[in-house]
């Protein structure tokens, strides 16, 4: 499998590290507890596209997200999950 | 089928890994180092400048600032016109720089690296930053037929040991 780096290009999947599901957001401190549960350990199993975040650690070390459908492995994108400026392309 | 290789190392750089600050841009960074009038640092990953002062694009807001034959006084130069603007290292001694040169330099780094070499995916200018037999490298693409690959300092025997045995068999 490869993955398009926005700032790479095409590279072989040994350059990355998976982490896991991009959408969980972070609830606020003064949350429920049960909302911070979900945050930290509840996951769905998809079939289909997935937006994921990978780190390209053996190229230019930035965390992207990465969408894959997980029945195929195609990935229709990939993008930096911090842009370094608004205005960039990558 | 190329038309030979050879390998040297290349020593004495002068060595500034910089990042660059949130919100600012590569322009900004050509500028404050003085590379020519209008060249920008570059936001792809290749390379700009010449012996004196060259920067190799190693990430988004990344890049190596690199001079041959520096002063004694180039890195911290380098990192005081940054001052502000972005986040500067002198790592001369962190990298050893291999010089791979001739019609077989191409060929040779392809059966190591897992990016597309050829023209015009790579070409004179071009830089990447990968992985050849589990070691970092940064290869920058020099002219038609030369490359500067450099590594870890403490891989560079280890790289080594990969280049001329994979040489052996070309």
């Amino acid at each position: 499998m490869r993955i398009p780096c926005p700032y790479c290009g095409s590279r072989d999947i040994g350059e990355f590290v998976y982490r896991g599901d991009a959408s969980p957001v972070r609830p606020a401190a003064d949350g429920a507890e049960a909302a911070m549960f979900a945050y930290v350990y509840l996951r769905d199993n998809p079939m289909g596209r997935h937006e994921e975040h990978w780190y390209h650690t053996q190229g230019c070390r930035n965390w992207l997200v990465v969408t894959r459908d997980t029945l195929t492995h195609e990935i229709p994108s990939a993008r930096l999950a911090a842009p370094l400026n608004a205005g960039d392309a990558v | 089928m190329g038309d030979g290789l050879e390998i040297s190392e290349v020593t004495g750089l002068g060595l500034v890994a910089v990042m660059a600050r949130k919100g600012v841009g590569a322009e900004a960074i050509g500028q404050r180092l003085g590379l020519a009038p209008g060249l920008a640092a570059p936001a792809t990953p290749h390379w700009v400048g010449d012996g004196a002062l060259a920067l190799i694009g190693t990430g988004p807001g990344s890049w190596l600032a690199r001079s041959e034959a520096p002063t004694a006084e180039w890195a911290e130069t380098v990192i005081e016109r940054l001052a502000g603007l972005a986040s500067a290292t002198d790592v001369s001694a962190s990298y050893r720089v291999f010089r791979l040169s001739g019609g077989d330099a191409a060929r040779l780094l392809q059966r190591g690296a897992f990016v597309d070499l050829a023209t015009p995916a790579f070409a004179p200018g071009s830089v990447a930053v990968t992985v050849i037999a589990h070691i970092g490298v940064i290869i920058r693409q020099i002219d038609e037929t030369s490359f500067d690959v450099s590594v870890f300092r403490s891989l560079g025997e280890s790289f080594h040991h990969w280049l001329t045995t994979a040489a052996a068999t070309l």
